[in-house]
């Protein structure tokens, strides 16, 4: 009897706590943990790169309205840079780490997803399709990236940032490394 | 006085206390039915209540502090996860810890992060913590007039103009002058109070939420079920006192 009042008990609390599972940030990776992924020796130094002007305009219109920030920090390293770049997916933002390389794409992550639906988003299996994607004159990525049912949002946002990253790194020091 | 004499002038009494309580309520009701009907062309929809019991009413109360910082000419002032710039709510912060500014950037500080905003209150970034150093922030503050400090778990953090990089000072260095919070004009704290409280329920709101009992929550809505059934019982009682006078040929 006094099991199954226990149990009873456990199961309550799990289903009480379910909502908090569900609703909790997740973080897939930590800052320091993109930058030793995107940098093999130790990460470079920050630069900064200012909003204003022409690239405020660019990047409104890339995103379809004015970014979170006036300014960026960003990583470079013998025309490699890396760039964490927030983006609301419906309602949160999706916070993504994304690694240009000679104007490609070189790897784009998700680092930290806050939406209650959509994660599938975060899924190398969904990612990697942006992997060598290279922006077109028209400001558009040169490949085509296939939606998930129930995340069309969060894919857009992704999609969105993947082309500002791409834009951001022919506006950086970075791209003259190259 | 026969039985069914008195029987009569009791429901007589009882139909005239109900209906003369109920009378205030009925009146009520048809005021506030009229002016949900018209509200918008009184404008009921766009006018909102700002009495301070209501706002508390509705769970809208005042920040349980206020903590605001002079920087330069301006304040920056945290009230529950709202950070103000003066009078304008400029960005969410979760635990605010002090504000400075080095002259072109305002900074303030949380536990966590440290947004740097503009002189018109828009975010220039936010820069994440945990990657420059574990603990929590716990102070911030001014190193000779003008480099940004951080004290975290007991150390001093430096950072450079840009606010890009930060170092780790040695124990020598001279202490830097950490902020505390200062009284704000009044003025200030009534603005910001009633930005942090909103503009308060419209008044049409307030009407429905009085027609409907909802504002008196599940007890205002039991009142009224039972004001209502009143209303029930007098119609019925009205109509069988009216139907016994006739059936004996006397007024009522």
């Amino acid at each position: 009897m006094l099991k199954a009042w226990r149990k009873s008990f456990v199961l309550l609390i799990l289903t009480l706590s379910l909502p908090a599972l569900v609703f909790a940030d997740t973080v897939y990776e930590t800052e320091l943990e993109f930058l030793s992924r995107a940098f093999t020796d130790s990460p470079p130094e920050p630069n900064l790169l200012w909003l204003s002007g022409e690239r405020k305009s660019a990047v409104r219109q890339l995103l379809g309205h004015d970014y979170s920030a006036l300014r960026l920090r960003y990583w470079c390293q013998v025309g490699r840079s890396a760039w964490i770049l927030d983006e609301i997916g419906k309602e949160l933002p999706i916070t993504v780490g994304i690694i240009v390389e000679n104007n490609y794409i070189k790897n784009l992550r998700v680092m930290t997803y806050r939406e209650n639906r959509g994660g599938e988003v975060a899924t190398a299996a969904f990612t990697d399709q942006f992997i060598n994607a290279e922006l077109e004159e028209s400001n558009r990525l040169n490949v085509r990236i296939d939606g998930i049912s129930g995340a069309t949002l969060s894919v857009q946002s992704l999609t969105r940032l993947a082309t500002m990253a791409l834009y951001l790194h022919t506006e950086s020091n970075c791209s003259n490394e190259s | 006085m026969n039985l069914k004499k008195l029987r009569a002038s009791k429901a007589r009494r009882l139909h005239r206390s109900l209906g003369a309580g109920a009378a205030i309520f009925v009146i009520f009701m048809v005021l506030s039915g009229l002016a949900i009907n018209h509200s918008n062309d009184l404008g009921l929809d766009q006018r909102h209540v700002s009495q301070s019991f209501l706002l508390d009413w509705y769970g809208l109360g005042k920040p349980e502090r206020i903590q605001s910082f002079a920087v330069g000419d301006d304040w920056l002032s945290f009230a529950g996860s709202q950070l103000y710039l003066n009078e304008k709510p400029v960005a969410t912060i979760s635990d605010g810890v002090g504000a400075v500014s080095n002259g072109d950037i305002l900074i303030a500080a949380d536990s966590d992060e440290l947004l740097l905003l503009d002189h018109d209150g828009n975010l220039i970034e936010r820069i994440q913590w945990e990657p420059i150093g574990a603990a929590p922030i716990e102070s911030i503050g001014l190193h000779e007039n003008t480099m940004v400090s951080v004290k975290s778990a007991g150390q001093l953090w430096l950072a450079d103009t840009q606010m890009l990089n930060w170092q780790q000072a040695d124990d020598a260095s001279p202490g830097p002058l950490w902020v505390t919070s200062e009284p704000a004009p009044d003025g200030l704290q009534e603005s910001v109070t009633a930005s942090y409280r909103g503009e308060g329920p419209s008044l049409e709101r307030l009407l429905l939420d009085l027609h409907s009992g909802r504002i008196f929550g599940t007890i205002g809505i039991l009142v009224y079920d039972l004001l209502a059934l009143a209303l029930g019982f007098l119609s019925i009682s009205g109509l069988v006192l009216w139907f016994r006078s006739r059936r004996n040929g006397k007024p009522t």
